[in-house]
């Protein structure tokens, strides 16, 4: 009974034949007395069918290889894990998101965070910034510290970095579209603070090209957009070694409605064009990939869709990093996953029941290898913003899994599954598949700028709402075991009209005080990196020692790049 | 009256503000379309005044705003008045998203003719824009 999965395939012809008979005498029958409950049974994303059995037999359809499709954790092509000895020498890095309001509300909250227990924070900022514009342009007003922190300045910066960076071994930041200015402004602040920028990781996110894919935060043109990533890629390779300049948020493609194949496909693809402008930077892969190999992945309520999909990214990135670059470093063909359960699975309404998806998406990401980092959203975020509560059964649940359930005792515990591996590589040949097609337009950046990718979510986006609409799809306490008389609405942020008001102030002051001719030409400066393809962020690191705006800078390159404003098509409408 | 009577309703749909949740819109504008319906969307970080502007340039029957991210005290009544001040007032202004329930008197009273909020299903949608352009279709002709 204990042997290898190897030894069943010599009997597989057999298994294949048994099958059918069981089929005949035993299924058949019974299912002819008791119709199945759904016709037919699929994925939940993928809307791929699910036999009622696998076995061998299907392994071996599947041309499924152990050596060559699973191998050993740690080793090509680290289907099983990119981690020798699994999570048994220790767990993922426990994280939360957080972020709002101004510069000391990020850095109380962050306090308080790092007292729960997690020592990664992320940094997220608000629409205004990610956007492009100071808090008292009149194109932001009312968006002011809402999404996230608001921050115009190096002073914002500095005071939200009054932390206990004792307990902070990782900090990552979102602020894609000008990422130069904020990589400066970051760099400063460390500086100005005196803390040593080799004691901690900084994680930039950069993730210019899914903004253009789904998010929308996005400012200049494409081509102007992959460039500026590039430069914050280059600088922070060739200063700051043991940072990381790129995330790929396929985790936003996926709310997005990608299915795991797109969400494969369009995150390494995308992952290319980062790559690609980067040696062309006078870079080698084996010293470019280990840099560009961090993914930021969802897993939705389909356990095994979300296992799959796991296990199948790292085996994708393997394959593509050799055979496509010819990687020949395990740190190049290593891929680093951040798993997260999915926001879109939970509920506004009866948000208890969120803690039940969280635990079940949660394990989900553990057994397929949770990877570097685990982040879990809170059961209420759907409702408002975080309470206190909220954050300390999230950070408990990831412990909950971790300590409490054996899932993490031992490598890779699925595999060997006939679901899971057939599963797995369905996912891996489709996934290559539409990489090919993806190529053949040209790359990611051909496909963002003929809108490809939008279209393709816009699609999924659609039919995925119809599944709900139409009953296909039950979802408890939205089309399933309702609850005629719950009334619950998101509760709305009401324009915090006095932290604005606080935070114009803030930045109208610093301008009226700081040198403003060093300003102008620090800005100046900057207009010519971006003219001549000159790195802008050692241009943009001056110009924010001189209290130059975050505003100001982005536009300045605003002149040069000019902006991004797609139609209906190329916004997948 | 005849040639208008015969043509498809035209709707714009756009994003006002750094509102960038797109899949509200997205959904809608696939429904609008399936249903025959010729569908415009401006693209995000909409002022109202574009979306003055393109209703009027464009033509379009029907406005629809999808705001998620509270917004829409300010940019709604100040994009219904620009639209009345424009000689464009008899586009229906539609919104949908995120609106709370006591937002919603105010809205209309500025000029809001309607508003769907999340979870509203796409075929009420529909079917209230073909029953809207049915009447004014049968007023025009009359």
């Amino acid at each position: 009974m204990n042997k290898p999965i190897t030894a069943f395939t010599s009997a597989d012809d057999n298994i294949a034949a048994a099958t059918e008979r069981w089929e005949a005498e035993t299924r058949g029958p019974f299912v002819a007395a008791n119709p199945e409950r759904r016709d037919p049974f699929t994925t939940q994303a993928l809307k791929w069918p699910i036999k009622p059995l696998y076995t061998p037999a299907d392994l071996d359809a599947a041309g499924f290889d152990y050596m060559k499709d699973v191998g050993f954790p740690g080793e090509y092509p680290y289907t099983r894990s990119t981690k020798p000895n699994g999570h048994r020498s220790g767990f993922w890095t426990m994280t939360q998101v957080t972020g709002f309001g101004k510069g000391e509300d990020w850095a109380k909250r962050a306090r308080f965070m790092l007292d729960q227990g997690l020592s990664g924070l992320i940094l997220e900022y608000d629409l205004a910034t990610t956007n492009g514009y100071d808090s008292d342009d009149p194109m932001v007003e009312g968006e002011v510290g809402r999404a996230g922190m608001a921050l115009d300045s190096l002073e914002d910066l500095e005071r939200a970095f009054d932390l206990p960076f004792d307990k902070l071994n990782y900090l990552m930041s979102v602020c894609n579209a000008p990422q130069p200015v904020n990589l400066a402004m970051i760099i400063a602040a460390l500086e100005k603070k005196g803390i040593d920028p080799q004691e901690f990781v900084l994680h930039i996110v950069n993730g210019i090209l899914i903004e253009y894919t789904c998010v929308g935060r996005y400012i200049y043109p494409p081509e102007h957009g992959l460039r500026i990533a590039t430069d914050a890629i280059e600088y922070i390779i060739r200063n700051h070694p043991n940072w990381a300049p790129l995330s790929i948020i396929s985790a936003q493609l996926q709310p997005a409605k990608a299915n795991p194949v797109q969400e494969i496909a369009f995150s390494l693809a995308i992952c290319c064009a980062y790559i690609d402008a980067t040696l062309e930077r006078g870079l080698d892969i084996d010293t470019v990939a280990p840099y560009l190999n961090h993914f930021v992945v969802n897993v939705d309520m389909d356990f095994f869709e979300g296992i799959c999909k796991l296990r199948a990214f790292r085996k994708c990135w393997a394959r593509l990093m050799k055979e496509r670059y010819g990687a020949t470093r395990p740190e190049a063909l290593k891929i680093r996953l951040m798993t997260s359960p999915t926001t879109i699975a939970l509920t506004l309404q009866q948000p208890l029941n969120n803690i039940g998806r969280l635990a079940i998406m949660a394990t989900a990401c553990a057994l397929g290898g949770a990877g570097e980092n685990m982040t879990t959203p809170l059961h209420d975020e759907a409702h408002s913003l975080p309470a206190e509560e909220a954050i300390r059964v999230g950070a408990a649940l990831q412990h909950i899994v971790a300590h409490e359930t054996g899932v993490a005792e031992t490598i890779d515990p699925l595999a060997g599954s006939y679901y899971v591996e057939t599963l797995t590589k369905q996912m891996e040949d489709a996934a290559f598949a539409e990489m090919e097609k993806i190529f053949a337009m040209g790359g990611a950046t051909k496909a963002i700028e003929s809108g490809y990718f939008q279209r393709a979510l816009g699609r999924e986006q659609y039919e995925r709402h119809k599944d709900l609409e139409e009953g296909r799809r039950k979802w408890v306490g939205v089309n399933h075991l309702v609850l005629a008389e719950e009334k619950r609405e998101i509760e709305i942020f009401r324009l915090d009209d006095e932290m604005e008001e606080q935070q114009v102030a803030k930045v109208r002051e610093l301008r009226a005080r700081r040198d403003q001719s060093a300003v102008e030409a620090a800005l100046e400066r900057v207009r010519e990196a971006a003219r001549n393809g000159g790195n802008l962020v050692p241009v943009c690191l001056e110009a924010v020692k001189v209290y130059a705006t975050h505003g100001e800078l982005c536009n300045a390159m605003r002149d040069v790049f000019g902006v991004h404003a797609p139609d209906s098509q190329l916004a997948g409408i | 009256m005849q040639e208008r009577s015969d043509r498809r309703l035209r709707v714009l749909l756009a994003k006002l503000g750094m509102d960038t949740h797109t899949v509200g819109v997205t959904i809608i504008g696939h429904a609008l379309r399936e249903a025959g319906m010729e569908v415009i969307f401006t693209g995000l970080k909409q002022t109202p005044e574009m979306v003055a502007a393109a209703a009027i340039q464009e033509d379009v029957d029907v406005v629809g705003i999808s705001t998620l991210s509270a917004g829409h005290m300010r940019n709604l009544p100040k994009l219904a008045r620009l639209l009345r001040e424009q000689g464009a007032g008899d586009k229906l202004l539609l919104a949908g998203g995120v609106i709370p329930q006591e937002d919603q008197s105010f809205l209309t009273e500025a000029g809001v003719h309607k508003i769907f909020t999340m979870g509203a299903d796409t075929r009420d949608i529909v079917r209230y824009l073909q029953d809207w352009w049915a009447e004014r279709q049968a007023s025009e002709a009359a």
